[in-house]
């Protein structure tokens, strides 16, 4: 066996060991757990980067490794990175569990890398719940009023009955083709397109990562989650998380590749009742982050755009779109950890004067903002027209003639975030001092978020390749 | 169409002037001013420069696509940069340079938030001069947001009056225009069947009926709105009275062109029976727009509101000379676009010339302006004599060939047209008279007139309208180039 194709995986396994032993010390020290986690993850970026272009299987080929997952194990590292990078101030987690904090957010990135990999049923599901019991232990490690408390349960609860539905989808499915390898169930799957129970069967085991990507029905989480989480995890859920979701379900749908209507029908409705739900709610909401909660319910139904399509072009820009989630994403999410640097909740009108306190902040807030409402030049734009047009290319007008409409809905409170930042006076609220390892991420994010924006080649180039190996 | 491949990326260096000013002045600190206004002035003039040198040096007797530049961008999805000028789109060029750099003179005076403000006005000109040369939709549309979005910020921040509903009234106007555009841009590139943005190849697509009908008018009410077209002309005037003063320019002068440029150049040229099936309409709503223009700029009295309104009926009659899809309509809407660009741009820097020294633009308060400030009046009353359409101005002409037209091919909707800016026309030199030649206000009495920098600016665009305006011939014979093959393509 090539240890290297499973180097990923390995490496983050031993940085979860180095953390667990580093959370038995009697007494904590911050500053060391905190470098020797965000060292440890600036080595998984470069070894994901490294293990790029590894080819092979695993694990009597329950476990596939290509560039897709490649891809995505890359983009999970980077994801664990940058969170790290701004989980140096965690105010709202108490010093004795540090080292923990670590230790779940590596053992989740490490179940999502896995998840990415798998071929089989179980190596899928067991995958699933390693990333997802860790981010049930994160939710509620916030200390203080009892939303932390209220978020942990609910999501936990709303997970549990996903991954219910997730299993017993399962269990129809390998009912009805006698097997639990990916590989295998794909041919099979054509002679299910008669029965419902292949319908039904698919659209249950995507649930559990509906759940994840927070598709409508199973969105329920999201709102409370990212309000009552902290703001470092919830920042992990809303960036890395969601990329690996994105990449399952792309596995899993291409299943239904030759299923034809009633499948992506079925798509095509919860795609629309997410991004129109999202947005509409997402309009009266003041809390900032309960507000990125909706967007990203949005989100997922315009990356759901590209899944249904089932087709190469349609997948690539979904994997783009993933991808370009993940940092403009993760662009506003800076910006609320800096302004909010005590770790509360930061409402919107909070944000005022921030271009008076933060003139960085306000360009990455802005530039953020932007990219997810889908002004150009951002790979947000990018992303959601190469989804646009994939769903057209597919015949799919409807859908993208709501999409489009929805934008526009989606303006709205977007705008009042800029409007806020750009507009309003700071009042009494001090200058922000950003250091300069904060200041380096926010031009590489910006960097990021308008070069890939205009110069998407080399990426969908890349998402091709992977798309291929999926469909 | 012919394309002669660049020696020199012009184009591009022409589109790429302002983002690297703009890139300049994210590293300059907020107390360099001076410094701040001379990279916005050099960027823009670049940018001005080139697109003279491109409006002069265009070969009107080889013709077609002139300066093109193509690169493959996105192979998998048919995405080119390919940018190129032809007789069409080199006096629009032309324009946005001209607005662009009389802007940034116009706004010098500026103290609050300078950096910010030229970073914003920069990217905002960037769009524009994309969309002039872009010839792939994913680019045009790129650009068009780009041109559309910073004008939020750029009327929240520096406007005036009522701001915070315009801007956010405009933008969701303009967005929702673009809700309607993206599906009709898309519904052709999937049709096609060859799956590109090119236009120039998918011109050569015949696309069925149903499709170029459908698109057509999705996409004419969705640029339709950003030139505004009545009904959907609402957010303009306000949007123009609350913006500052070169955003009111860049955006009555340059901006609402991209709508009726993106009618011309996508919806007519990519759908021509979709267009013969919706003339008819694109006609009535023109002319409406003329007539509703004209009496409702009338009842103002706030100066800006009365060019907002008289915006609406200008950019009515680019509508009719497009809707009449003959060679001297569109010729006319050609030249009316460049006409009343440089026409209300002088406007509206003439206004906010007065406003920014007397803090009001009420026409009885003003009284007579003309004596407390003779030379910014006389911009004004130089702007007022082009919009009511004298001889030997630029719009003369360019109005001359769209009624022309528009009588032959609708006559009764022409007449009232025509019935409604001989009106116009009086009543524009009632609201000269009643703000500058009236009693003067005292209130005022101590104000300084235009010093010769700052009225540089108008006496540029004065001059271009004169210029144009005594030979119309340049600017029409170039025109002219492209029309006649486009007509051919119909």
């Amino acid at each position: 066996m090539n240890m290297m194709l499973f180097g990923p995986e390995l490496y983050f396994l031993g940085m979860a060991l180095v953390l667990f032993f580093l959370s038995l010390q009697r007494r904590v020290r911050v500053e060391q757990t905190y470098y020797v986690a965000l060292w440890l993850s600036v080595g998984g970026v470069v070894l994901a980067g490294w293990c790029l272009f590894q080819e092979g299987e695993l694990f009597f080929k329950a476990y596939k490794v290509d560039l897709f997952s490649q891809i995505f194990k890359a983009a999970l590292a980077v994801g664990l990175f940058l969170v790290l990078m701004i989980s140096r101030n965690l105010a709202h987690v108490e010093e004795r569990c540090h080292p923990e904090f670590y230790l779940f957010l590596t053992t989740c990135t490490l179940g999502m890398m896995m998840l990415v990999s798998s071929v089989e049923l179980l190596t899928i599901y067991v995958s699933l719940e390693l990333s997802s019991y860790s981010l049930y232990i994160l939710v509620p490690l916030r200390r203080g009023d009892d939303i932390d408390t209220e978020a942990g349960i609910k999501y936990l609860f709303i997970g549990a009955v996903s991954s219910g539905f997730m299993l017993f989808g399962l269990s129809y499915i390998f009912g009805a083709t006698h097997t639990t390898y990916l590989a295998e169930i794909m041919p099979k799957m054509g002679q299910l397109i008669q029965n419902p129970i292949g319908v039904v069967g698919l659209l249950l085991a995507l649930a559990g990562f509906f759940f994840k990507v927070s598709v409508f029905p199973f969105h329920f989480w999201a709102p409370d989650v990212y309000q009552g989480a902290a703001n470092q995890v919830t920042t992990f859920i809303a960036t890395a998380s969601k990329a690996a979701a994105v990449a399952m379900l792309l596995r899993f749908a291409a299943l239904g590749a030759s299923f034809g209507y009633s499948f992506a029908e079925a798509l095509v409705v919860l795609s629309i009742a997410s991004m129109t739900l999202g947005n509409l709610v997402a309009i009266i909401q003041k809390d900032f982050k309960r507000m990125l909660a909706y967007s990203s319910i949005a989100h997922a139904g315009y990356i759901l755009m590209g899944v249904l399509t089932m087709k190469e072009a349609g997948y690539i820009s979904a994997i783009y779109y993933a991808l370009a989630y993940l940092f403009m994403n993760f662009s506003v999410f800076l910006v609320i950890h800096e302004v909010a640097s005590d770790g509360r909740d930061l409402k919107i009108p909070e944000l005022a004067g921030l271009w008076y306190r933060s003139p960085l902040l306000t360009m990455t807030l802005i530039l953020g903002i932007f990219a997810l409402a889908g002004v150009p030049p951002s790979i947000g734009f990018t992303g959601k027209l190469l989804l646009f047009t994939s769903a057209m290319s597919s015949g799919y007008f409807w859908l993208v003639l709501i999409g489009a409409v929805n934008g526009t809905i989606s303006l709205y409170f977007y705008l009042r975030v800029v409007y806020h930042a750009y507009f309003l006076e700071p009042g009494p609220r001090p200058k922000i001092h950003l250091s300069w390892p904060s200041r380096l991420l926010n031009y590489g994010v910006c960097g990021i978020i308008i070069g890939f924006g205009v110069f998407p080649d080399r990426i969908v180039e890349l998402a091709k390749v992977a798309a291929r190996l999926v469909l | 169409m012919t394309e002669h491949l660049a020696s020199f990326p012009v184009l591009s260096c022409m589109l790429l002037a302002p983002p690297l000013g703009l890139f300049v002045l994210l590293f300059l600190k907020e107390e360099q001013q001076f410094l701040i206004r001379v990279v916005s002035l050099v960027a823009a003039g670049i940018s001005f420069a080139l697109s003279i040198y491109t409006f002069a040096a265009y070969d009107q007797k080889l013709g077609g696509l002139q300066f093109v530049e193509k690169y493959e961008w996105v192979k998998t999805f048919g995405i080119t940069y390919f940018v190129g000028v032809e007789g069409m789109n080199a006096p629009l060029l032309l324009l946005t340079g001209i607005v662009i750099f009389t802007g940034v003179l116009t706004m010098w005076e500026l103290q609050d938030r300078v950096k910010e403000y030229f970073i914003f006005q920069l990217a905002l000109v960037t769009g524009v001069f994309g969309v002039f040369m872009s010839y792939d939709m994913f680019f045009f549309f790129l650009f068009y947001e780009i041109a559309v979005v910073p004008m939020y910020i750029l009327i929240l921040i520096w406007g005036s009056t009522r701001k915070i509903y315009a801007a956010m009234k405009l933008t969701l106007y303009l967005m929702a225009g673009s809700g309607l555009i993206i599906p009709g841009i898309l519904l052709l590139y999937a049709s096609s069947g060859i799956f590109t943005f090119d236009m120039v190849r998918l011109h050569a697509v015949q696309f069925a009926p149903w499709v170029q009908k459908l698109t057509f008018v999705m996409m004419y009410l969705g640029f339709g709105v950003l030139a505004g077209v009545w009904p959907f002309h609402t957010w303009s005037p306000v949007g123009h009275v609350a913006a500052p003063t070169a955003v009111s320019m860049l955006h009555a002068g340059v901006l609402m062109k991209l709508g009726s440029f993106a009618i011309l150049r996508v919806a007519m040229y990519l759908c021509p029976q979709g267009f013969q099936y919706w003339a008819q309409l694109m006609g009535l709503l023109a002319a409406t727009g003329i007539v509703y223009g004209v009496f409702v700029g009338l009842a103002q009295t706030d100066l800006k509101y009365v060019i907002g309104y008289s915006s609406v009926s200008h950019m009515g009659i680019v509508g009719l000379g497009l809707a009449t899809g003959t060679v001297d309509g569109l010729n006319g809407a050609v030249f009316q676009m460049f006409a009343h660009g440089v026409m209300t741009a002088l406007f509206f820097s003439a206004v906010g010339f007065i406003y920014d020294r007397t803090h009001t633009r009420d026409i009885h308060e003003l009284g007579g302006f003309s004596k407390i400030m003779p030379v910014a009046s006389a911009f004004f009353i130089t702007a007022a004599l082009c919009g009511a359409g004298v001889p030997g101005m630029a719009s003369f002409w360019a109005e001359l060939l769209v009624l022309v037209a528009a009588v032959k091919v609708f006559t009764v909707r022409g007449l009232f047209a025509i019935a409604a800016l001989v009106i116009g026309a009086l009543f524009a030199l009632r609201v000269v008279q009643n703000t500058f030649f009236n009693e003067p206000n005292p209130k005022f009495i101590h104000y300084e007139d235009v010093s010769p920098f700052l009225g540089l600016p108008r006496m540029i665009l004065i001059g271009f309208m004169i210029f144009f305006g005594i030979f119309p011939q340049v600017m029409v014979g170039l025109i002219k180039t492209s029309i006649i093959p486009f007509i051919q393509g119909l």
